[in-house]
């Protein structure tokens, strides 16, 4: 219970986070175009540096941010590694077989394993500051174009919301079973894998039947309140671009536009 | 086996925007043969406090750390012989000792039928692999004691079972494995006066035959004043009393600045009482009307 609170939202307040989450999604998107057009290390400094400066002004704490890098450990791990013994280089420093460390191999993995840890903390940095409401809504308005082509965009924007405010009632309801279930004498820790996914039965039948009942209940109360998609709804928060959306979209267009500049006159790291 | 705590605290999240305090302090015995209730609002950590007794919430690691310094007291829980600050604590036994019912159990149900759904717990608690007769031994007499016929049910999915039902078959689901305490959270909430009865009624059934201490963790005063032998009154995460119902009743303004309720029969006596009419009574209903009778020729 209360362990999984709010998905990832940390919640301070701070330039970031009021950041219109319209213009955190296209900064992503800017910002992951960048890491990829970026050809040489110039490019991922300037990348980093940008990283560096957003997650000093949204206030969250330098630990938690590193948390986020550690679900991809083995991902970076495994890349690293397959490219430092397989990518074909000139300057062979040591070899076996069909192995090769090479100069270029290192700098090439090096490289390589920068661009996923941006990557994952500028996403990580948008799920921290962004609460999942906010995010839905910031998806549903820039989806609006698509309503053009009978997009059930609305409908999207709710399936999503609904999904993510499930998350802590359901997480919540798995610790109550899980805890119910331990009361009884259930063993969750001990045994090989046929026994643990045995284990999982008492808390995955209960944990089914309750969500199908929450969702038929929440059904039928948005039955009961005559609720009838998006015709002649408003909103009881309006999304406006203010000054700070401003210097979020301009960072953003510098940065693409000074690693595009960094790629074209420094040419490529190896 | 005896409840005792000590100075327990406990924080959801710590060191976090979302660090909650639960528990602050809490001293509390519970004698063995005790039919104790808890009462307090939500969030008083009533709830906290019970999951503490059989170890689904433990005290902190950094307990030993503090125990050296000593800066703050000593926490210190233990169940009978079981020391719960221990790390090394076998907490198999001490779930098998301690039997926790939490609120709404028939919703933890999950068995093809109701037999195998009793049957689990004891399984699990066996100290080896029983055969099928003391199985369903055992469940037929859970199933008795709950007032359910096991010839009727134990066949039937535990789906097919009215709500009243299937919470009795929850709580055949714990009292199974034999525990000598018995904690049920909110045991008769959203059940109709009838079925509320009834569980109580089942509960005092089980109360010394079956399980020695029952602890009962309720919103509903009249419960608390019907059943128990002392009840504590939590709030913010301390325990503010510790006494008998017939003690702890007569406080009605501190438990009602507390936003509690007092049981039916307080009200009553306190309606008398701004009219000129002592009675003193335990606040059951039974002494209360053999008292208000007895009363009855002085009355104009």
């Amino acid at each position: 219970m209360k362990e999984v609170a709010f998905g990832q939202y940390y919640p301070v307040d701070s330039f970031i986070h009021k950041v219109d989450p319209r213009l955190k999604l296209l900064f992503l998107i800017a910002y992951i175009v960048a890491i990829f057009l970026a050809k040489n290390f110039y490019g991922l400094a300037a990348c980093a540096g940008v990283l560096l400066a957003i997650v000093l002004f949204s206030r969250v704490p330098l630990g938690k941010v590193l948390r986020a890098v550690r679900g991809v450990t083995f991902l970076v791990l495994f890349t690293a590694v397959i490219n430092v013994f397989f990518y074909r280089g000139d300057t062979v420093l040591w070899g076996w077989k069909f192995l090769q460390i090479t100069r270029e191999g290192l700098i090439f993995s090096a490289f390589l394993v920068l661009r996923i840890l941006l990557l994952v903390v500028c996403s990580s940095m948008l799920t921290y500051t962004t609460t999942p409401v906010a995010l839905t809504d910031g998806i549903e308005s820039l989806l609006t174009p698509l309503k053009w082509v009978r997009f059930p965009v609305h409908v999207l924007a709710l399936v999503m919301s609904i999904a993510l405010r499930f998350i802590p009632i359901l997480s919540d309801e798995t610790e109550r079973i899980k805890n119910a279930q331990k009361a009884r004498g259930a063993d969750f820790e001990s045994g090989g894998l046929v026994k643990k996914v045995r284990a999982v039965v008492p808390i995955l039948i209960p944990l089914l039947l309750s969500a199908f009942r929450r969702a038929d209940e929440l059904g039928d109360a948005m039955d009961a309140r005559c609720y009838m998609g998006d015709k002649h709804r408003t909103k009881y928060k309006k999304l406006r671009f203010t000054w700070r959306d401003a210097i979020v979209f301009f960072v953003g267009g510098a940065l693409i536009a000074g690693v595009v500049v960094l790629r074209v006159y420094l040419g490529a790291p190896v | 086996m005896r409840i005792v705590a000590e100075h327990l605290s406990y924080t959801y999240n710590p060191r976090s925007p979302f660090a909650v305090r639960a528990l602050d302090d809490v001293c509390l015995t519970v004698e063995e043969g005790e039919f104790f209730g808890i009462i307090g609002h939500t969030g008083s950590g009533k709830s906290t406090f019970v999951q503490h007794l059989n170890g689904l919430i433990r005290t902190p690691a950094s307990l030993k750390r503090r125990k050296r310094k000593q800066a703050s007291p000593v926490q210190t829980l233990t169940v009978g012989e079981f020391d719960l600050t221990d790390k090394k604590t076998d907490f198999r036994a001490l779930r098998k000792s301690v039997g926790m019912v939490f609120q709404y159990p028939e919703y933890q149900l999950f068995a093809e039928t109701v037999k195998e759904d009793v049957a689990f717990g004891y399984k699990n608690f066996a100290d080896k692999k029983p055969t099928d007769a003391e199985i369903g031994l055992a469940v037929n007499e859970a199933l008795s004691i709950v007032g359910l016929d096991p010839n009727e049910v134990a066949g039937k999915s535990p789906f097919d079972l009215s709500g009243g039902q299937k919470r009795r078959v929850a709580i055949a689901g714990v009292i199974v494995s034999k525990p000598e305490i018995l904690i049920l959270d909110e045991p008769a909430a959203g059940l109709d006066p009838l079925g509320k009865r009834e569980i109580m009624e089942l509960l005092h059934r089980i109360h010394g035959a079956w399980c020695k201490t029952v602890v009962i963790v309720s919103h509903d005063m009249d419960e608390i004043a019907e059943n128990c032998t002392r009840a504590a009154v939590f709030a913010e995460g301390r325990v503010k009393y510790c006494l008998p119902p017939r003690e702890l009743f007569k406080m009605t303004d501190e438990l009602l600045a507390l936003g509690l309720d007092i049981p039916l029969t307080a009200k009553i006596c306190l309606a008398l009482k701004k009219r000129g009419i002592e009675i003193d009574c335990d606040f059951t209903t039974e002494d209360f009307i053999a008292k208000t009778l007895a009363l009855k020729g002085g009355v104009k």
